[in-house]
This record gives structure tokens, sequence and C-alpha cells, in this order.
């Protein structure tokens, strides 16, 4: 089939010597229970006898079931209709997403009083219409029966506010003498800020402090010492030709990463009037989801990236007459990459891009004096308008838990942040505010708001007034889009009130409204039109120019010692992120982007290190470092992972009070203790790590392996050089299509389909939790995962394919060919022949050095409305089947539950529901309580156990826009009816629409020459088309790790 | 009908009782029999033919067994058959006929019909919403904060009224929302007598305002309701018959323009739901 990339799934599939295949190439995992429910012993024991006693039980049960009467309903009217209300249909309000502190423009979905779905302003420069997993999940925390409900006091439910502010204020006048310290995240806020100052004003002992629980220092430090400017700048990747990350996740997790992916995926998509495209060099220690999407990428270990940052800077210099470092070690690339690397940056002097995802200010001020010898300032990177993400100063919160450890703060007033879980010396502090008054505003009784003796609790944002400055002139508003879940107050109020302030409001109308929109009118702006829009811009601070030394960071770097053994860097996971929000359920259940594990944090380790080591996937490791130790954690083969390095995700291992009983209860293991503490700030690494075997068999809940791809065409990629020539490439040879159907004719009135741009998408994971909140897909916990009983209806699939030095014979550097391996004669395409080829791939390289520099494609799998749909043949019930606008529809009140349809999709994308989750206590993930089911769509059936499910390219979404035309009287229009996958995708990746307009993009999608069906030989006629992955690269480079 | 709709269970044990009893007849019978004949077979000379055997067996004897048999098990299963259909379509939600008692016993044929009173004057959302929706409580009071009905109850107001006024803290004596009452404020619990089930998605804007369909058309002679019963059946196959009959208003709808200007290039004039994909499942069912 022309593309020579032999792809796989997972380590275990390549490497049959360890665990068992996790997947043996049934639909369904397991065989029925019969032995579970006929008999105790291995053998089934039942009889006759027994036989008849479940056949007249199950008899009489089921005619007791059928005693149900059909309930008398009821319906409550308004007393007083809102006059925007209308029940049955939604409305939308810009307002702000929480879930960082910064603030991030979002488009709230209401019904009837009630948020639904959040998704970005489309309007704003910022969100540019989409959000990330985390936003699109942290809906639930609203609805979230964890929240406190009232304010406590001494341990004791308070409901009455005017008691709680006496007792606290109180308090606070006795504690002023002492010293009052005000720790909040950063501060994006002026409401906030005004709050911060009058409560300063009234309690002058008053001390601020910021904390946020991933450090930015060291690029707002750097920026300090070169520019006098402590912030974060603004990078604008979609004005780079050449992007060099050294370990910076943007695509994933670092500063803002969907506003990243929709900037960086504008530069990355050819077309033949324009066959241009960025190219992105990654230079990391882990696999990261930036890395997969690179277009080279070289593992080095994150000690190093000091040295070849260095070095790096000295070749531009060379190039470009800047002047060198001194005294820096020569270190370079494999095949002289590091020379390419800079001489290609020297080419397109302002319009690269350098950026480097370590905390360490001299890493960072190498950063920058490369940017400015190629002259990005002003054009890549914007330092007049800084991102608000990091006030964030390590040196002051640590002399902060000093002041409070020796006694010298009366009390300690936290606002929403909560460093006893993610501050290093977590446990420190929490021993210290045992000691002092603390009072907290958390929503819910986290780790450290547990220390506290009076808990005043905040709104959730969803309910709140605020006014955010995520970048510097640009102004976000939070509306309220529900009134008060629980007898809660605005942060920002309560410190007012504390304050001595007294102000009069009636019914439901918040203070803070008053104070938004008096601060909107102090900038300027027309409150109504801010507030209706979700933002107002000013201007930034103005531009500053380059005065930075080397000096320094040439001596830090030269000191830097580097050690044999294995390092530790701590990272970010897409979804639960920083831990943060890490009781939700959503960010969980979605795999991640690269392992593809779901639930767990665990340690990657490159397969060499782990062979060298005498370990397996699923070993358990007691790893220390740093004075901490994890007695025990799970440890994860990862393929690209630089050799010398093992990597553990933050944000696990929360011990907040959970009421439910379910897998994120005490998930995971906490790492933040781990991190490296320097006079300079946190390194999320450690230098020197000891790590041992203490247990083996672990198995991850891990979705890749759940279906096979026995050797099938399913990916197309291509080099940019190839695209140029051939802008067919890899889909030249187009199947002869024999069908035994008469094809329906699809020209008249709709056609829907849609597109999925492989080159543009990045893997974040967004699309899946948009789909499950849209669409009530349930979340089933990780012991239904390993069951490969995922419900997703959207899933993307990370294949894994070898790039090997140009020196290695070629069949083990592409894998055998297809011809060889696959067709031979006699022999069929099986998992069988496909392992094998890839086993014998193994054997022939000793030292696994082809695992170090794998290649990595996303592919995101939905249902693919099959025009001759092959689950339709075989439902005996009429189930599911076609409508006149090429959709596969799902009638689930028809289904009986034969499964005969997911057994025959070849795309593996049919989900069966086990069990009734929204009912069953033993899914107690929100879904089955009355407060958690205020997020389902009311649109969407909440479907029953027993019933087939799958993606129905939100029919709902179409039918609603079809029939606001009818109503409106007017043709539709390209983008009415739209997908929830497609509306959060950050790299605009995904696109839905009517085939049969002309004008659409998808019509324009369907016609591009990289277009392709998936498994067009079987002829199943999708609707959906992928479109052939181009990097830009070429094939003949080297990407070995460094020896 | 209300009633006797939710008191099936009590109906059901007489069932059961009477279907016990008649086999304990049965077995009875079967031991008298027994009996008769081990004493016949005693004292043969005692026997004397039963009225049975004398009046009734030698017309039975006549009959073919086989006939007998069929058509004994037939008229069972028409019979129980019949109930258990009844049964069973009350239990999973059909409900045609279904007129429960309202909190407020309001008259629909007063309203609607006498005074003619628009429908959608109330159930306002009904052209541009899923549901059609029950008025809320400032809506009824637009005509009822002057029309008190003192002149039927003796300058007192009417004990139904006194409801809605009780539910949005109003007082008729004043004519004003005294806080006082706004303790006692709170929304009227409507008993709902159309229920979908939750598998069936129904949107009235699509009848009322594409469709153009009366309310009548579904909703029945709801203007001479003294009391709302549910009028159609709102199972499936009633859906179904409608899209296969009505037709489209092709002509006068823009959505409609490449559908009309084909069918005036063929030279049809008329196009029903169902030709239009209306009979397709995922219409209504997602």
């Amino acid at each position: 089939m022309g593309n020579s990339n032999k792809y796989w799934r997972g380590i275990e599939e390549v490497d049959t010597s360890g665990l068992p295949p996790a997947s043996n190439g049934n639909e369904f995992s397991d065989s029925l229970p019969m032995e579970e429910i006929f008999g105790e012993s291995e053998e089934i024991t039942a009889n006759r006898r027994d036989f008849l006693k479940f056949f007249g039980f199950s008899v009489s049960a089921v005619a007791l079931a059928a005693c149900n009467k059909a309930p008398v309903k009821y319906i409550k009217p308004y007393l007083d209709k809102p006059e925007t209300v209308t029940p049955g249909n939604a409305l939308y309000y810009a307002t702000n997403c929480g879930v960082y502190n910064e603030g991030f423009p979002v488009l709230a979905k209401v019904r009837e009083g009630r948020p639904i779905k959040l998704d970005g302003n489309p309007e704003s420069p910022i969100s540019q219409g989409s959000l990330c997993a985390t936003g699109q999940a942290s809906i639930l925390s609203l609805y979230d029966v964890n929240r406190l409900p009232h304010p406590v006091v001494d341990g004791a439910e308070e409901e009455n506010w005017s008691a709680v502010d006496t007792k606290a204020m109180g308090a606070l006048k006795a504690a002023d003498n002492f010293g009052i310290r005000l720790v909040t995240r950063t501060v994006s806020s002026p409401v906030m800020k005004s709050s911060i100052d009058a409560f300063k004003t009234t309690y002058p002992g008053t001390k601020h402090v910021v904390y946020d629980p991933i450090s930015y220092s060291g690029i707002t430090k750097a920026n300090k010492a070169d520019f006098g400017k402590s912030i974060v700048p603004n990078y604008k990747l979609d004005k780079a030709d050449v992007i060099v990350s050294f370990g910076a996740d943007f695509l994933g997790t670092w500063i803002s990463p969907v506003r990243f992916s929709a900037d960086y995926s504008k530069r990355r998509v050819p077309t033949p009037e324009d066959p241009t495209m960025s190219k992105h060099y990654q230079v990391e220690s882990l696999m990261s989801i930036t890395g997969t999407n690179a277009d080279y990428r070289f593992s080095i270990p994150q000690s190093k990236y000091g040295l070849y940052l260095a070095n790096l800077h000295n070749k531009i210099a060379s190039k470009v007459g800047g002047t060198s470092m001194s005294g820096i070690a020569a270190q370079e690339l494999p095949g002289n990459n590091l020379e390419v690397i800079a001489s290609d940056l020297a080419n397109s002097r302002g319009a690269s891009l350098v950026i480097c995802g370590s905390n360490n200010q001299y890493d960072q001020m190498v950063v920058n004096s490369i940017n400015n010898m190629l002259g990005n300032y002003g054009n890549t990177i914007d330092i007049s308008a800084g991102m608000n993400i990091s006030d964030f100063d390590e040196s002051e919160f640590d002399s902060f838990v000093s002041d409070v450890t020796k006694g010298n703060v009366g009390a300690v007033v936290l606002v929403n942040c909560n460093p006893v879980y993610s501050y290093h010396k977590g446990s420190e502090l929490a021993e210290a505010l045992s000691k002092v008054k603390v009072i907290s505003t958390s929503m819910v009784l986290d780790e450290t708001t547990a220390k506290a003796s009076i808990i005043a609790p905040d709104n959730h944002w969803l309910e709140s007034w605020d006014l955010m400055e995520p970048m510097e002139g640009h102004y976000t508003v939070s509306q309220p889009v529900i009134s008060k879940v629980f007898n809660t107050r605005s942060a920002a109020e309560t410190l007012r009130v504390w304050a001595g302030e007294t102000f009069e409001v009636t019914g439901d109308d918040q203070i803070s409204r008053k104070w938004v929109i008096d601060k909107i009118k102090s900038l300027g702006g027309n409150s109504d039109k801010a507030i209706h829009d979700g933002f107002v811009n000013t201007s930034g601070s103005g531009a500053s120019s380059y005065s930075g030394s080397l000096d320094s960071a040439a001596s830090n770097i030269n000191a830097r010692t580097i050690t044999d053994g294995l390092e530790l860097v701590l990272y970010q996971k897409v979804g639960p992120r920083d831990g943060s929000w890490a009781l939700n359920p959503w960010c969980h259940e979605l795999p991640d982007p690269v392992t593809k594990v779901t639930y767990d944090n665990y340690v990657t380790i490159s397969k060499s290190d782990a062979a060298s080591n005498g370990w397996e996937q699923g070993d358990f490791l007691k790893v220390t470092a740093n004075g901490s130790t994890i007695d025990q954690i799970p440890m994860l083969i990862q393929p690209g992972q630089s050799r010398g390095t093992v990597g553990i995700a933050l944000g696990y291992g929360r011990t907040a009070v959970n009421s439910q009983e379910n897998d994120l209860v005490d998930l995971g293991q906490n790492a933040y203790p781990m991190v490296t503490s320097t006079a300079n700030g946190i390194e999320y690494s450690a230098g020197t790590v000891t790590i041992e075997k203490v247990a083996s068999g672990y198995v991850f809940a891990q979705t890749q392996s759940h279906h096979t791809i026995e050797g099938r065409d399913y990916m197309r990629e291509a080099t940019l050089d190839e695209y140029k020539e051939n802008h067919n490439v890899r889909n030249e040879h187009k199947p002869h299509l024999v069908s035994i159907w008469e094809k329906y004719d699809y020209s008249k009135g709709h056609h829907w389909g849609m597109a999925v741009d492989m080159n543009a998408c990045t893997g974040c994971g967004s699309c899946i939790v948009s789909c499950s909140i849209e669409n009530n897909v349930p979340v089933v916990g990780r012991t239904e995962v390993r069951r490969r009983r995922e419900m997703h209806w959207i899933r993307i699939d990370r294949y894994y394919s070898f790039v090997v030095d140009k020196d290695t014979d070629a069949s083990v550097r592409n894998g055998p060919s297809y011809e060889d391996h696959f067709f031979k004669a006699g022999d069929l395409s099986t998992k069988e022949t496909e392992i094998k080829s890839l086993d014998k791939l193994s054997k022939e390289s000793s030292d696994y050095g082809h695992y170090d520099s794998v290649r990595v494609v996303h592919q995101p799998v939905m249902c693919q409305h099959c025009d001759n749909a092959p689950c339709e043949t075989v439902c005996p019930v009429l189930a599911t089947t076609h409508s006149t606008e090429g959709l596969n529809q799902m009638t689930y009140n028809r289904c009986i539950g034969t499964k005969y349809c997911g057994n025959n999709c070849p795309y593996k994308v049919r989900r069966f529901n086990w069990f009734r989750y929204n009912k069953n206590p033993k899914y107690d993930y929100h879904f089955n309580n009355e407060l958690g089911r205020m997020v389902l769509n009311p649109d969407v059936t909440v479907r029953s156990r027993g019933v087939m499910e799958k993606c129905s390219f939100c029919v709902q979404n179409i039918q609603m826009a079809k029939l606001n035309a009818k109503r409106e009287n007017r043709k539709m229009a390209d983008g009415d009816a739209t997908v929830a996958c497609a509306k959060a995708c950050p790299s605009n990746a995904i696109v839905f629409g009517d085939r049969n307009d002309p004008k659409s993009d998808i019509a324009k999608m369907f016609k591009n020459e990289r277009a392709y069906k998936m498994l067009e030989e079987v002829n199943t006629d999708p609707s959906v088309v992928y479109l052939t992955k181009i990097r830009n690269r070429k094939e003949e480079t080297n990407e070995v790790h460094p020896s | 009908m209300s009633g006797s709709f939710y008191n099936n269970s009590t109906f059901v044990a007489i069932v059961i009782l009477v279907v016990v009893l008649l086999l304990i007849t049965g077995l009875l019978y079967g031991v008298m029999r027994n009996i008769k004949a081990m004493i016949r077979d005693r004292h043969p000379e005692e026997a004397k033919p039963s009225w049975i055997d004398s009046k009734i067996k030698p017309v039975t004897s006549q009959w073919n067994p086989t006939i007998v048999t069929i058509a004994v098990i037939g008229i069972l299963v028409l019979v129980l058959g019949s109930w258990g259909y009844k049964y069973g379509m009350d239990e999973i939600g059909v409900q045609q006929g279904y007129s429960p008692d309202q909190p407020i016993a309001y008259s629909h044929e007063l309203h609607a019909g006498t005074m003619g009173i628009d429908c959608q004057y109330c159930h306002s959302t009904a052209a541009t919403s899923k549901h059609a929706s029950i008025p809320s409580g400032n809506t009824c009071m637009n005509c009822h904060k002057g029309a008190q009905l003192r002149d039927k109850y003796d300058g007192k107001v009417s004990p139904e009224l006194q409801k809605l006024y009780t539910s949005v803290g109003f007082d008729p004596e004043t004519s004003t929302y005294p806080k006082e009452l706004e303790a006692n404020k709170g929304p009227i619990k409507w008993v709902r007598i159309h229920n979908l089930p939750d598998l069936a998605y129904f949107n009235h804007s699509q009848h009322v305002a594409v469709g153009n369909i009366e309310c009548q058309t579904c909703h029945g002679p709801i203007e001479e309701m003294e009391k709302v019963y549910q009028f159609s059946s709102l199972q499936m196959g009633w859906c179904i018959n409608c899209h296969r009959q009505r037709g489209i208003d092709v002509e006068n709808n823009q959505y409609y323009e490449d559908v009309h200007k084909e069918m005036k290039a063929k030279g049809e004039h008329y196009v029903t739901v169902g030709q239009n994909g209306g009979l397709e499942c995922s219409k209504c069912h997602y």
C-alpha cells in the first residue's frame, strides 16, 4: 500500500517476551462468567435441579420487576419566568474557565439555568474557540458532592455568614499584631487585587504571598535579568518557521497549551497552493505529547539541557555574529544535528523560536540570548504583553513557610490554594499550620483546608462575577451562569467583608458585579459589550530591550554535575495536570495521550534501562529522590524516552476528602516532594534517584492495546519533500472496489461527513472529554477499562514506528516490507505475523537502540458512518440502520445487545453498556447522585444496560441546526451543524459538515489530495476521511540517541 | 379512569386468587370423581347415572375433542391476551385517556373554548422550543389579578383561584403582593399528562412553527375538555402514521429550496414527511 512504516501500538506488542499481550484480538475480552454464576469450583457444577431453581427464580424475578408502575410525573412551572429563559432552549454565556487561575475565556451552554457544557470563546484570541480536556471536564466540579455546602467554623457547619465573619474578623484582629499571611495563587484579577489591597489596609500586619503549584519562575527571573520585566512573554507559534523546544511541552501542559496548539497548527498544514509548513525540533528527555508531534525529536537527559542550549547558543553566535558563552564543553547531537538546528535557526532569523521547559533561570537566560540573537523579540515573542500566569517566587514562599514554622505568624489566610499537597515541603507546612490560626476559602476540603479552623467557601467560578487579565491588556469577564448551588460567597467579597466594608445587595445579585462593571468602565470599555463578548482589550505595557549577560549562566551550566545513574524528571499529564482538580473522573478516564494509560501515575523508563536493570513492565518500584520516597509505584516502558531518565507524573496521590467510593480515592503517588529546590527555585527533576524493584505484576488500564491493527494500512505518513513532488503521496493506489450493495444516491439533501487532518491533530484528548460531556458517556473506572469496556465514543489511537540509523539494514529501519511479511502466498495478514516481524526486529538489535528514537502518530477514531456499514447488515433487530443523510443511526430502544455489530465493525468504535452506570453504586463517578446528574445533556438519552452505543455525529446538534434553519426560513449554512469533538479541537484538526454543500469546508476536505478513507479496500465507504500526515523532515536524517 | 388505572394490583390479586380457586375446585372435583368411581366399583348395583352422565355427556360426546380443546384454548388466549395487552400497555406508559386530577381544577373548556384564549398565549414556547411549557404563575396573573370571580362565590374568591394566589403570593383583597405571603409562595405542582419515554425526542416547535400543525391534531378537542385527558396514544405507530401521510410545505420554506426545485423539475406536488427522511430512526431517537 505504499507506506513502508510499520506501526505498533505498545511495547507488549513488539516485545513478546514479557507479559502476555494485553489483547487477544477478540472484540470482547472476557468470555461469559458461567462459573461465577453456576458454581464455586472451576468446573461447572450446576445440574438440572439448579437450572430449574435459577429458571424459576428468573421467571418470578422478571414477573416482579414487571410490576413497576409507570410513575406519575409532575411539572413545576416558573412563578416568574425570566424573559430570556425558554425551557428546552439553550443559552450561551461568555465567562471564564477557572481551572487555571489566570482565566480562560469560554462559552457556557446553559439549559434551564444549569450549565451543561463549556467550550472556548471563539472570539477571544486566547481560546480561539477551543478548550483543553481539563477545562472541559471542570464543569463537573460545579456539581461536585464533595463541595462544602456551608461555611465551617471550628469543625462545625455554620449556616450564617455574619457569624462566620464576626469569628473571622475577631481572629484576624487578634492576629494582626503577630502578622497575617494572605496566600493566593497568582492574581490575574484586578477585582481580587483591590480586595487584597483593602484587606491589607485594614490589617496592616498582612503580607501577601503567592503560591502556584507549578512554577514558571525560571522564565520570569530570566526576563527580569534580561529585560527588567518579571514576566512570562507571549510566544507566537503561528509566526515561527522553525520551532526548537528543549523539553517544553507546549502542546500539552506548558503555559497556555490550547492557544499554542491553535497557533502551531496554523503553520502545520501544507496545501498545494502553499506547500510550506513550520519545522519543529523537539529535544527532550521524556516522550511528551509535543515530542510526538515534532518533525525531528532527540532524546537527551534533562540535566544536559543547559549544555546543549549553550552549545546551540555558541553555534548560532558564530553564524550570526553574537557573543559566545565561554568555557562551555562541546556537545553535539548525533548526526551533527545541533549544527543542523543552528543553521536552520540562523536561516530563519525573526521567524524562529527557541523555548525551554526547564524551570532553571540560567537555561532560560541562554534561551533569551538565542532568541535575541535571532531577532525573535517583537516577531515570534511579544515581551510587551506578558501572560499573567506566574508571580510565584519560591524564595518568598520558602520564607513564608519558615516564618510559620518559627511561629512568627498569627494567622494564615489561604485563598483557593493547596500548598500542603503540592508544595515540596508540604508535610512540614502542614505541621507548622497546626500551630497558627488558619482561614481558608476553598470550595472543597482539600489537604490544606483540612488544617483550617474557619472555612469560608468561595463560589465556583461559574457562580461568580470576576474580571481576569490572563494576558496583559486582555481582560476577560466572568459572570455567574447558575445561581449558587451551595451556601458560598466569592472570596473577593469575603476579603472585603473582613476588611470591614459593608455593602447592600438585593436578591441573587452579587456586589462583585458592580466591581467588575466599575473596573471595565475604568478601563474605558463598554460594560454591556464586555460582558456579552466575554473580554475587553486595552494595550500592553510596552516593549523593552534586551540587556542580558550570560556569564552567570555559563558558570552555572559548567558547574552542573551529571551523574551516570538514573535521573528523575517530574512532569504533568494532560488531563490531571498539576493535580488541583484531580478528583474529576473525566480527567482520569481520559487516556494519557502518549502512554494511553488511564487512572494511574507510574515510572516511565526507556526499554534499555529497564532491560539492563532486569525490570519488566508492571513491576513495582521503590523510588527515592531528594530525601523523599515513594514505596510502590508501577513501572511503564516508554519508547523514545532518553536513556538514564525516569519520569513520574505530578498531580497524583491526593488525600483530600472524597465522599465517593471510586478509583479516584488514593489514586497514584504524590511526586511533588521529589522536586529539587535550589536557591534559584524549584526544578522539576532530581539528579540522583535510587530505585529498587519491590514487586511485580501490575496491569495498567491501558486503552491502546485493546484492539489490533493486524498490519493494515490505517496510517499514512509522508515527508514534505514527497508531498511537494506529489500531492497524492501515499494515496496513489486506489483499491478496486466491488460491492454487492446497490449504491444509494446521497446527492439529495444533506450528506454529513467528517475530515480529520492528522497534520493538525496533536493527540491532546480534548475531543474525547468534550464528546463524553455532550453525549452523556459514562465513566466506568479502572477495572472496567482493563476489561476493555471503556465507553468513549471517540478514541485517539497512538502508533509508534521505528526510526533507526540509516546504516541499519533497511528492513530493520522501516520494519519488514509489507509484501515480504504480510502477503506471502497463502499467508494471512494477522496479528501474529505482524508481531513476528516486529519481534524479529527486536532480536536483531541487541541494545534496544531502536526504542530510543521512535516516531509517533495520533489518529482520532470515531464511528466512520460507513455508507456500506458492516454493523447494519448483522443486526438481527434493525437497531442500527442508515439514514438518507449518510448517518449510521443507533436506536438504543431497539437494541437487544447481541453485540454482533461490535464484532463486525472493522474500526472497533462500538461500545456496549455492561452496566447501568448512572444507577449502579459501584460506578460512583457523580452520575449516580442527583447533583452530579445535573451535568447531563437533556437532549441525549442516558443509555441503559445491555445496549450498544457509538458516535452519532452529534445528531442532536444536526437536528437542532436543521430545525433552527427551518424556523428561520433559510437554507442551512456551513458551520450550523457542529460536533462536540470538532468544537473542542484546539488545532482545528476535525472538520464536520455537509458534503453536498459544494462551498463547505468539508466538501473541500473530501477533495483534498491528502484525503484517504480508513480501510478503503474493504469498501465500507466511510463518511470520515483522514488526511495523510506530512512531516517536514528528510527521510535519511539520523535521530539516534546520543551515546 | 384515573382511579382504576392505579389500582391494578388489587385486580391482579383477584385474578390470581380466582385462578388458584379454580385449580382447587378442579382438584377437588377430580378427587370426588375418583371416590365416586371407587364406590361404583364396589357397589355397581347402587350406581345410577349422574346428572352429567345423563344430560351433558350425550351432548358432549358428539363433539370432536380436538376442536373443543382448540376452541377452549383459543377463548382463553383471547381473553387473557387482551387483558394482558391492556395491562401491559398501561404498564409501559401507553396511557391513552389518562386524565389525572390536577392541583387546580383548571378548565380548558372555559379558557380555550368559551373565552377563546389562544393556546400559545399560555403555552407560549410551543413555537420556539422543544416544550410547549406550562404557563408560569405571572402569566395567569395577567388576567386573574382582575378576574377574581367573586360573583360566583358570594363575593368571596374562588377556592380554586385562591390556590393560584397562594402560589404567587398575591393578596386578592388588596391586590398586592405583600411580603408576609412570600413564605408560602411556590410553584403549582401540575400532573404531567403527556409522557413520552426518555428515548424519544419530540420538539413542539418543529411541529407547530415548521409543520403548521394545529394543537388539536394531537391533543384532541382541548377546547371542549373540562378536564384534560390524553387524546392520542403517543405510540410510535401513531407518530409514524402521521409522518407517512402529512405533506411538507416545501414552497414556503427556504430550507427546502433544493427539494422544491427538484420536485418542480419532476412535476411532483406533494412530498410527505416520511419521503423526506422523516421515518428514520435518528430523527427522534438519540
